[in-house]
């Protein structure tokens, strides 16, 4: 369980996570969305236990988690993680040693899916097969909250898809927390249960993705008519072309009006809608 | 306790370079032969202990982190790798001087053991009061380089190099470091020699078991 209240972290005068309040109760794997610089590694990072906030409170498992928890219990991995120079069989080795709940045979059995090669050394691999290393450490320790930060940069679509099935495999394997923050928005629908958005520092979003297909939705028409349509839901968002306007809704859909053209959102326009933001221009 | 172990083995593995670096220093150290006075090359055993914190907090640190250690482990390993450090280096100086430093016939081989009175006490109490004092180094050594990354790191730093700036040419305060190192280091006391390099590493390790807890990575 991961709980966060009004946790806050400043760097001198700027902040950028800024009150965040999340309660994550169930185990599940859940996606992290938010735009470069939205806070979401500096949220990932104190989770960890890797940096301090500057205030609130993060619990996992009501262990209270700063700088100073010896034992998180909790795994995070970047894709720039430093790792010894090694060959690939002997890290994931000593990973095993350091890691009590180590899964042996889980590292093995991806290493071999992914078809890396045990004998090679860390820093000798490509950007893709260092990260997908770090993500099988991160993975097998079974620890019981599991961060993973942009955990597919630098992986080609097969590995990709190869990646989202190794991480439903080992959610299926051991149910636990799975963190994912990712910018690859379509890909990984099928694989988490929850997502959460998060814009300058604040939580937008945190439901199902169910809630999203189900609220999530477009009214385009007459401005009058859609306006009219929308007076009482909750508008995330507006287009206008001419005459024509497109409301971007996250609310109970209305009966469809011969007038009105009604579209349901696809998760990457929702995000946008979200983050209100559009070619770097806000609305 | 396997992953404390775990983190031993992986640091020791990791500190190749002080191991070779110390044992080419050993190996090819010489005194001019005019010189009355030769110095042990036992005394350059000493370098595995001043090499190894750095090894142990700048390069084995994070990596143990992104595979996983916990920081209690990462610590625990670390002291337990200077305690077999520090006995390991002093059983390779008390060797080279009992059995390596007598070959010498023509100068006087001046050992760091005999010169802090150490041997005194026999080889084998030297050999236990050259180790609880390279423990003692090796923990004051990964105390103060664990705090470099923050500002009370360099305020230590600006406060030893001011204390050896002002303690040295004032002769009262001189005799206050003169007196602190006759107590750490050049004792033949080998009781009080041991207690206070004891009690003082066991001040330094829970120092260092603060300024680990305010790391970050």
């Amino acid at each position: 369980m991961i709980e966060l209240s009004g946790v806050t972290k400043q760097y001198r005068q700027t902040a950028v996570l800024k009150d965040v309040s999340l309660t994550i109760s169930e185990p599940g794997i859940y996606c992290l969305l938010g735009r470069n610089g939205a806070g979401k590694t500096t949220l990932l990072k104190s989770i960890a236990g890797y940096q301090n906030i500057s205030y609130g409170e993060i619990r996992v498992n009501n262990q209270l988690i700063t700088t100073a928890t010896l034992d998180t219990g909790v795994s995070y991995i970047e894709n720039f993680a430093k790792h010894f120079h090694l060959p690939v069989k002997k890290l994931l080795h000593i990973a095993g040693e350091v890691n009590p709940n180590y899964d042996f045979a889980f590292a093995t059995e991806m290493m071999e899916r992914f078809e890396l090669d045990g004998k090679k050394k860390f820093h000798h691999l490509s950007l893709g097969m260092k990260t997908m290393v770090s993500t099988i450490i991160c993975l097998a320790s079974n620890k019981n909250v599991i961060l993973l930060d942009e955990p597919v940069l630098g992986f080609d679509a097969i590995m990709r898809v190869e990646f989202y099935n190794m991480l439903s495999e080992s959610f299926q394997k051991h149910p636990r927390i799975i963190l994912v923050s990712t910018h690859i928005i379509e890909e990984i629908t099928k694989t988490i249960q929850k997502l959460i958005i998060l814009d300058k520092g604040r939580i937008r979003f945190f439901d199902t993705l169910q809630a999203v297909e189900k609220q999530a939705y477009s009214i385009s028409g007459l401005k009058s008519d859609v306006e009219a349509a929308t007076k009482n839901l909750n508008v995330i968002g507006q287009d206008s072309v001419g005459g024509l306007v497109t409301s971007y809704i996250f609310d109970t859909p209305p009966k469809q009006i011969a007038s009105l053209e009604i579209h349901p959102l696809t998760l990457q326009d929702f995000f946008i809608q979200m983050v209100g933001h559009r070619g770097g221009i806000r609305k | 306790m396997n992953a404390t172990f775990a983190v031993v083995k992986r640091e020791l593995a990791s500190n190749k370079m002080s191991f070779i670096l110390t044992v080419l220093v050993v190996l090819c150290a010489t005194t001019s032969g005019d010189s009355a006075i030769a110095l042990s090359n036992g005394n350059y055993t000493w370098l595995l202990a001043a090499m190894s914190p750095f090894f142990f907090v700048f390069y084995v640190y994070p990596k143990l982190m992104y595979l996983g250690t916990s920081k209690k482990d990462f610590y625990a390993g670390s002291l337990v790798c200077y305690g077999f450090l520090a006995l390991l280096v002093s059983l390779a100086n008390t060797t080279i001087h009992l059995i390596f430093d007598p070959l010498n016939h023509t100068q006087t081989v001046m050992n760091l053991m005999d010169l802090c009175g150490w041997m005194e006490n026999g080889a084998f109490i030297a050999f236990l009061q050259q180790g609880i004092f390279l423990f003692l180094t090796m923990t004051f050594l990964h105390v103060l380089l664990s705090m470099q990354s923050h500002w009370y790191g360099w305020l230590t730093d600006g406060i030893l190099v001011a204390m050896i700036c002002i303690f040295t040419p004032i002769a009262s305060l001189r005799q206050l470091l003169v007196g602190f190192f006759q107590i750490i280091m050049l004792n033949s006391n080998a009781f009080l020699h041991i207690g206070v390099c004891a009690l003082l590493s066991t001040g330094l390790s829970i120092i260092g078991l603060v300024v680990l807890k305010r790391k970050t990575l």
